[in-house]
């Protein structure tokens, strides 16, 4: 859990002073409203942590007088959370499940307003210099799982089982996941094991960048990770679909959904029918629906919103 | 002359004080020796529930964990006992005590090096180069030991002149330059002698002929930089336990004729031989607890295998990983702190093991030193 | 004759082993060097502002960047060069791998400049032009108004935007309040760069991190730990104390107090790890749960104390050096003559005062070492850290100038912590990578640091006390 306060950058008093003078010069120059001040506190993801917070970074950057905590609790300590109205605010790497929404409903008697802030996907990733390029997903299941659960007809276990890799002179394929506590461990088994079972002998590693990181060094290796972990150590598989097309996760792709380990990220909002959110949390909002905020989940290696979605979102 | 004060027994306010001060520190340092004990009491409260419940569920999560422990453990002292031994037996035996004064606290310095930056650098830095360079480490690992022996061999060849110049008594620091040229040699070495294989390549060898599956990070990582980590403590202690012999003894041996080794095998390792073994005891303690070393360099893969090129997941790992996330109560959080009982149980039976066997030892010294 | 026959392995035996063992201490100090110079070399290098080169492919393309490091390609082909060419905005990744027969040819023209902004991180090409208040500057005096506008605080720079080119020729647009440093390093003299170097180095223990860890200081981290050890050894002096002049001084020497003494000795060798699970399940869940019941019930269901925080990771430590403490001040005690303690009371002093009096004072120095060694164990533990109480990210940090100043039930940043966050967890490994060096470098300095101060105690204090005698 993280909290995360930047109101720090505020600095010493006749700094903030300066701030303040300054700030009205600056709010002339971008066209701004009065400055807003306030706390905006939210709980949530681990996933969406870095993003939260470059978010807020750029949100205390505009607004000096708004303060920002965040707990990167995990998506699970969301719905609980905004159920008992701890926190207003709740960023969450998956959709809240008819359970945690239903609480929700039974304590206020409206739904939570989902807001989608940006999208993300798993990816599979294999060493840079890797043949191998693109996948199914009873591939996939083949080589992570134990019971194929997906229908594969025998485990994958050596780089010649793979046509485009018949000749890769590297053995056995070496495994890369992460830990059974993480999310994406979890949505990995949901969504290209089929629920199945994984394989004991992969190295399961406490985060997503090491595990780009160790398929990176070796040839032999693949690994499933986020999005927004791939460096150039690696290159990410593209999927093969029922279909036969391949298609790369790439921000196209992943924008329209075609992607089929695609996903959403969401905010979470407790929002009144008929009322309106404070002017920290309006401006929070407000940023990470707008062009700026959409090119800071960029640069954090998330995929924007596509811009017809952007609009729906921002009807909020 | 100083005038006589009344007895202690006459001043009610001092002998009060007193008897409140020492009730008080009494019942603190009870308390606070409790508050130590505490832990085991805990740990075996709450894993108590565990009993009334299948009870194969348990054995079949930890076992796994326990041979990854045991796995990282052994690998760890077979890389560190010969050279936490040999640089004891080396600084008790033959150093000269300046140099001795400068070597035993550096050494004693690499204890202080964080786990997690032992770990940083096998699991990130030294796994990938050892993954690329495969047979030059296995290179290294063999040829290092035999270039000390032919250090020995050029020494004796020497002219006497030389040899006042190059001293086996600093013979450790000297020393330095000529292994990290053999080192450099090695390296420049091992990839010629690779191509010489069958096949060219060792690791295709490897998986071709023996069926070895290679894991980036691996039991021989993880001996490595956990082998780093456990010498400090266990040179320290078997060097204690060596200067510790009483130098009658060697000399009685010398006097009547042993040869050095003979000297060193036949006299100085068996009395020794207690506080030795209680040296590794403490070392294998050590190396069993580590936690950031395995959990960086080792993969955490469950896997029951033997194979020195495979992952291991040790139970110390999986209670960093796995217990925040736990819900306090549920299974896996009980089956943890079931890990961190057996941890417990294990390296305090060890430690009071080693412990029993050094004070006997020590007294067993006090009585040959008074004969 | 077999006598003969066994005498001459053993001769050679005889003539080696001593070899085998010197070799031993030798590899000892050679792994130990190579660490710390690896260390040094990476962590200190990585400030040092780095060579930028421009280097033309067979195929006509032009790449700009920082090299930093080479790999062999498969099937010997050649090598392979990784650049960090950064303008992730405009090539949309931030790094190249180039094989390096591709390369033509290889420069380093001075007019390169390496900008830092938000939110795409580095830039590296060529400085066009910059516009601000209607007015354009080009050249030279465009740089010069860049550095010098970069030189005022952030907040008082005049608006403005830059006129950018990459290396193959792109152009882009950037506004002046998205920059926060700039540098031509192929044009600086060697006493520039050491400036900057020294400059870089002080941002790196000043400030906090920025952009999700991935770049900025670590100050934070180094606050965190030093106050959690602070407050460790606050809580570990007393009771260790305490509990070793219960030992040596006032329980009757018999079989259960050396039992007692085995115990508490033994207690050092358990794993860290264990004393972690026992402050998560008695501090957090236990009393920390309790206390949320009892005082702050209407903030549940998120917890106050009942979540990892500054004051149960110093305890949990305090518990886990206590033994260090206990060991080292019963050791000190017990080194005090007894004719002192006998002397005193027959001059008619009661236990306390010739415990407070005489035999305190004598062991001074044995218990600061105890807590020094304490504070070592305790400034390099992350494992238990990591169970009560470290976060990945708090620049809210637990001391502020809301009452009540102190706050023990904040997470806290710890360099152990961030070091592991930034290596394992962080955006990019390869960006994050110089990163952890840096850190990894200051941990050790600090816990050397510590040791050395240990060591040159007791060592001082056995001198004094030996020319006493």
């Amino acid at each position: 859990m993280k909290r995360i306060d930047l109101s720090r950058n505020r600095g010493c008093r006749l700094r903030a002073v300066l701030v303040v003078a300054l700030m009205l010069c600056a709010s002339m120059a971008f066209g701004q409203p009065q400055p807003i001040s306030g706390t905006l506190s939210a709980i949530g993801s681990d996933t969406m942590a870095g993003l939260t917070l470059r978010w807020a970074e750029a949100l205390t950057n505009r607004y000096p007088g708004i303060s920002v905590q965040f707990q990167a609790t995990g998506s699970a300590s969301v719905p609980p959370a905004l159920t008992a109205g701890t926190t207003r605010l709740g960023p969450m790497s998956r959709p809240m499940s008819a359970e945690e929404r239903q609480a929700f409903i039974d304590r206020y008697g409206y739904p939570p307003l989902a807001l989608r802030v940006a999208k993300d996907a798993l990816v599979l990733v294999v060493h840079r210099h890797n043949p191998l390029n693109a996948i199914t997903r009873q591939q996939a299941d083949a080589i992570f799982s134990t019971d194929q659960a997906c229908g594969a007809p025998s485990p994958i276990r050596r780089w010649s089982e793979l046509p485009a890799t018949h000749d890769w002179s590297y053995g056995h394929i070496a495994l890369h996941g992460r830990n059974l506590a993480s999310g994406t461990h979890g949505l990995f088994q949901a969504e290209v094991l089929c629920g199945g079972r994984f394989r004991p002998d992969i190295s399961e590693h406490p985060g997503s960048s090491a595990v780009v990181a160790a398929v990176g060094e070796s040839p032999n290796a693949m690994g499933y990770a986020g999005y927004n972990h791939l460096t150039p150590m690696v290159h990410a598989l593209r999927l093969i679909t029922q279909d036969g097309t391949e298609i790369a996760p790439t921000e196209q792709t992943i924008q329209r959904n075609e992607y089929p380990l695609a996903r959403n990220l969401y905010l979470y909002v407790n929002l009144p029918p008929g009322e309106s959110l404070p002017p920290a949390d309006q401006a929070f909002l407000a940023l990470i629906l707008s062009e700026e905020g959409q090119q800071i989940a960029r640069a954090a290696g998330f995929v924007p919103l596509p811009e017809s979605e952007l609009i729906t979102q921002r009807a909020w | 002359m100083i005038p006589p004060r009344a007895p202690v027994s006459h001043q009610p306010l001092r002998q009060l004080k007193n008897r409140i001060a020492t009730s008080l520190i009494t019942a603190g340092g009870i308390g606070v020796l409790l508050a130590i004990l505490a832990i085991g009491v805990f740990l075996i409260w709450e894993t108590l529930p565990l009993l009334s419940l299948d009870e194969t569920f348990a054995l079949t999560k930890l076992s796994p964990l326990a041979w990854g422990t045991l796995k990282a453990a052994l690998a760890a002292m077979l890389f560190a006992l010969p050279i936490a031994l040999g640089a004891a037996m080396y600084s008790a035996l033959f150093m000269s005590a300046r140099l001795r004064s400068r070597i035993k606290p550096a050494l004693e310095m690499m204890e202080a090096i964080p786990g997690v930056v032992i770990g940083f650098i096998a699991g990130l830095v030294l796994a990938p180069w050892v993954e690329r360079n495969l047979a030059s480490t296995l290179m290294v690992l063999v040829w290092l030991p035999l270039s000390a022996g032919l250090a020995g061999v050029l020494w004796h060849l020497l002219s006497s002149r030389l040899r006042q110049a190059l001293p086996l008594s600093w013979a450790g620091l000297w020393l330095v330059p000529w292994i990290a040229g053999m080192l450099l040699l090695a390296l420049w070495f091992a990839p010629l002698l690779e191509t010489l294989l069958p096949g060219g390549d060792l690791r295709q060898l490897l998986e071709q002929r023996w069926g070895l599956d290679y894991a980036t990070r691996n039991a021989l990582i993880v001996g490595i930089a956990m082998g780093f980590a456990v010498i400090p403590s266990i040179y320290a202690l078997a060097e204690d336990a060596l200067a510790d012999v009483p130098d009658t003894l060697m000399e009685g041996a010398h006097a009547l004729g042993a040869s050095r080794w003979q000297a060193l095998w036949k006299v100085a390792l068996p009395a020794a031989g207690p506080g030795i073994f209680s040296a590794v005891m403490i070392g294998a303690g050590r190396a069993v607890g580590e936690t950031m070393i395995v959990l960086m360099a080792s993969g955490n893969t469950a896997l029951l295998s033997a194979s020195p090129f495979e992952g291991m997941r040790s139970m110390a790992a999986a209670i960093a990983i796995e217990l925040p996330e736990a819900s306090p109560g549920g299974l896996t959080y009980r089956y943890l702190i079931l890990a961190a009982l057996v941890l417990f149980v294990f390296t305090f039976l060890v430690n009071t093991l080693a412990e029993m066997v050094r004070l006997r030892m020590r007294r067993r010294y006090q009585k040959a030193g008074r004969h | 004759m077999p006598r003969r026959l066994t005498a001459a392995p053993q001769r050679l035996l005889d003539r080696l082993w001593p070899w085998l063992c010197a070799a031993s201490v030798a590899l000892s100090l050679l792994m130990l060097t190579a660490l710390l110079s690896l260390l040094l070399v990476r962590g200190l290098g990585h400030f040092w502002p780095a060579t930028l080169e421009e280097v033309t492919l067979r195929s006509g393309e032009v790449v700009a960047g920082e090299a930093i490091r080479e790999t062999p390609l498969p099937q010997q082909a050649g090598d392979e060069r990784l650049y960090f060419t950064g303008n992730r905005d405009v090539a949309g990744a931030s790094w190249r791998w180039v094989p390096v027969d591709d390369i033509a040819q290889r420069t380093t023209p001075e007019d390169l400049v390496r900008l830092t902004r938000t939110p795409w991180g580095d830039f590296i090409g060529r400085l066009v032009s910059v516009e601000s208040d209607g007015e354009r500057l080009e050249g030279q005096p465009a740089w010069d108004y860049l550095t010098a506008a970069l030189a005022l605080p952030a907040n008082q720079r005049p608006a403005g935007a830059l006129l950018l080119a990459t290396a193959d020729g792109q152009t882009l647009r950037q506004p002046l309040t998205n920059i926060s440093g700039a540098t031509a390093p192929n044009a600086m003299a060697w006493w520039q760069k050491t400036h900057t170097w020294g400059e870089r180095v002080w941002q790196f223990l000043s400030q906090g991190p920025r952009a999700a860890n991935t770049r900025g200081g670590v100050w934070p981290a180094i606050f965190g730990t030093v106050l959690m050890v602070i407050l460790m050894s606050v809580i570990v002096t007393p009771f260790g104390v305490l509990a070793a002049i219960y030992l040596n001084e006032i329980a009757h020497q018999n079989r259960l107090t050396r039992l007692v003494r085995i115990g508490v000795r033994n207690l050092a060798g358990v794993p860290s790890i264990v004393y972690g699970v026992f402050g998560l399940g008695v501090f957090v869940y236990g009393i920390g749960g309790s206390l949320d019941s009892w005082f702050f019930s209407d903030t549940l269901p998120s917890p106050t104390f009942g979540t990892g925080g500054l004051l149960w990771a110093s305890l949990t430590l305090a518990l886990l050096t206590l033994p260090v403490v206990i060991v080292a001040t019963e050791e000190g005690l017990a080194r005090i003559p007894d004719a002192q303690r006998e002397g005193a009371v027959a001059l008619g002093a009661t236990r306390l005062e010739m415990l407070v009096r005489i035999v305190l004072p004598m062991a001074v120095p044995a218990m600061l070492t105890g807590v020094i060694l304490a504070v070592a164990r305790a400034a390099g533990e992350v494992a238990p850290l990591m169970l009560v109480g470290v976060a990945k990210l708090a620049p809210q940090m637990p001391v502020d100038g809301e009452f009540p100043y102190l706050h023990l039930e904040r997470k806290f940043m710890h360099l152990g912590y961030h070091l592991f966050d930034t290596a394992f967890h962080g955006e990019d490994v390869q960006a994050a990578m110089p990163l952890v060096y840096a850190t990894a470098l200051l941990l050790v300095l600090i816990v050397l640091m510590l040791n050395l101060t240990a060591i040159f105690l007791r060592h001082y204090f056995r001198r004094q006390r030996g020319n006493e005698c």
